[in-house]
């Protein structure tokens, strides 16, 4: 009785010792492969405002992502993620039409990120955007 | 639950006919010593090379332009980076160390001798391919001392007759280390040689347990049944210790053992395999002063250096790696006690010091 005692505290000792160095092994592992925090661009962008013409978009990278900035006709500038709310694919502008189209499966959406057709359950997210002094700061 | 689990596998495959046959019920000599884990001390070395190695590809670029480069970014921007790389250079060093050693507990005790002939052989050539691994990933990091060290060691080959100034040039992809050299020792480095060493592990192991594994000269007295050179048999050890648990546990006291030194050395003294040379970028104008190779080819280093032709000091290394190689076929008597046999013995430890003089010679000169 006394015997199998000592047993079984050896044995959750060994158990208890092994969990603790496959924890301080797998711990280094985990982090070396994670990825690092801050690694996803700048949170703020400056776009000077003469860059981008009434009806054009411009994409680019904003905070580890792909976005778009619009200048609609009317002079409006709107900056949305350019990631589609389907699967994911990155929207393609069409200027001729003034709207954003998905190239994986047909999603269709407005300058203002509203869906017009297709399957993507949401809009595109909008991202916030300030004009000073002929620079268009965004984020 | 894990009896439940053991109980499912065994109905299904038969768990427990390999469990009697290759680890409760496979006896070991009763005087087997701690010598013997030195194999699985070596096997968990490799597993762990292995798995850092593929770690640092992640991140690792084996490009001339940005080697360097992603060798510091592992160093100073990856959390754990630095460890990750430590134990893969330490490591390395650790495997030639282990390796020597349990060649030397081979030699010390006979056990190259028939009916083990192949497994010396097949374990020297691990040793030369665990020498060619860490030479080839001493150019990876792509520093002053990769890019040097990389230059006098494949220069050597240059003092063959007719073949030397082609075979360098074929072994740098280049008539100078440069790129091509990089790519080329990168693959041998991480796909060709870690299969090589895996495939003459494998072959190793199999031999092992073809021969069975052989007795200690001393010690308790032995179990094994000599091997007559008549017809094959296995040498097993009736009336000896089971593998499992007696014998693991050595191997586990051992490992933890490996595991301390490793540890020490990784946290205590990480700049063992690292000289001022290794945080410099390679500048292929600009050779550094007093660039040595690593300690395991110290010795061979300082013995070119010693003869007055190159070709000579390569044939003596030659001759010195064949005699080795082919030992068992040499040293035919069936005596393997190291104290009866007192020319060998003198041999080996004349041997053992002329390498650490050589080593220490090439170190200071």
């Amino acid at each position: 009785m006394e015997n199998e005692g000592r047993r079984k505290f050896l044995g959750v000792c060994v158990a208890g010792a092994t969990a603790a160095a496959a924890v301080a092994a797998g711990y280094p592992v985990f982090r070396y492969l994670a990825p690092r925090s801050g690694q996803g661009g700048a949170a703020k962008l400056v776009i000077p405002a003469g860059e981008l013409k009434e009806g054009d978009a411009k994409f680019f990278e904003f905070a580890g992502s792909s976005a778009v900035l619009i200048k609609t006709k009317s002079g409006e500038l709107v900056a949305l993620s350019a990631v589609c709310t389907h699967l994911g694919c990155i929207v393609q502008w069409v200027k001729e039409k003034q709207q954003f189209l998905c190239p994986c499966h047909g999603g269709q959406f407005s300058t203002d990120g509203t869906v017009l057709g297709g399957p993507p359950p949401r809009p595109l997210a909008k991202i916030p955007l300030t004009v000073t002094e002929g620079n268009i700061t965004i984020g | 639950m894990l009896k439940r689990l053991y109980r499912w596998l065994d109905l299904r495959i038969g768990v427990g006919e390999i469990v009697e046959k290759e680890l409760t019920g496979y006896l070991l000599p009763r005087n087997i010593n701690e010598w013997y884990s030195l194999g699985s001390v070596l096997l968990l070395i490799f597993a762990l090379q292995v798995i850092t190695g593929m770690l640092l590809m992640i991140y690792y670029v084996p490009d001339a332009d940005k080697a360097f480069k992603s060798v510091t970014f592992i160093m100073n921007e990856v959390p754990f980076g630095w460890l990750i790389r430590l134990c893969h250079a330490v490591g390395s060093n650790m495997m030639v160390a282990v390796l020597i050693l349990h060649m030397l507990s081979t030699l010390l005790m006979g056990s190259y001798k028939a009916p083990r002939e192949l497994n010396w052989v097949t374990g020297f050539t691990l040793l030369a391919l665990v020498q060619g691994i860490s030479l080839t990933g001493y150019l990876a990091p792509w520093s002053q001392l990769s890019f040097w060290a990389t230059t006098v060691a494949t220069n050597s080959a240059s003092a063959i007759p007719v073949v030397g100034p082609y075979l360098v040039e074929f072994l740098r992809g280049g008539k100078l280390v440069g790129p091509p050299t990089l790519g080329r020792f990168f693959a041998l480095h991480a796909a060709v040689l870690p299969v090589v060493i895996a495939a003459f592990i494998g072959a190793h192991l199999f031999l092992l347990k073809r021969t069975g594994i052989s007795a200690p000269p001393f010690g308790r007295e032995g179990t094994a049944n000599p091997f007559e050179a008549q017809q094959y048999h296995y040498q097993g050890h009736p009336g000896g210790i089971p593998f499992f648990p007696n014998y693991v546990l050595q191997d586990l006291t051992s490992i933890s053992i490996y595991f301390a030194i490793f540890l020490a050395v990784v946290f205590f003294w990480p700049g063992m395999p690292f000289t001022p040379d290794a945080f410099v970028p390679a500048d292929p104008f600009r050779t550094p002063a007093h660039i040595k190779p690593e300690w395991y080819f110290l010795a061979n280093y300082q013995t070119l250096k010693i003869f007055p032709s190159e070709l000579f000091g390569l044939s003596v290394q030659a001759a010195a790696m064949t005699f080795l190689a082919l030992l068992p076929f040499i040293d035919r008597s069936p005596e393997r006690h190291p104290l009866k046999r007192p020319v060998f013995l003198t041999l080996v430890i004349a041997g053992v010091l002329l390498w650490i003089a050589l080593s220490v010679w090439g170190h200071l000169s």
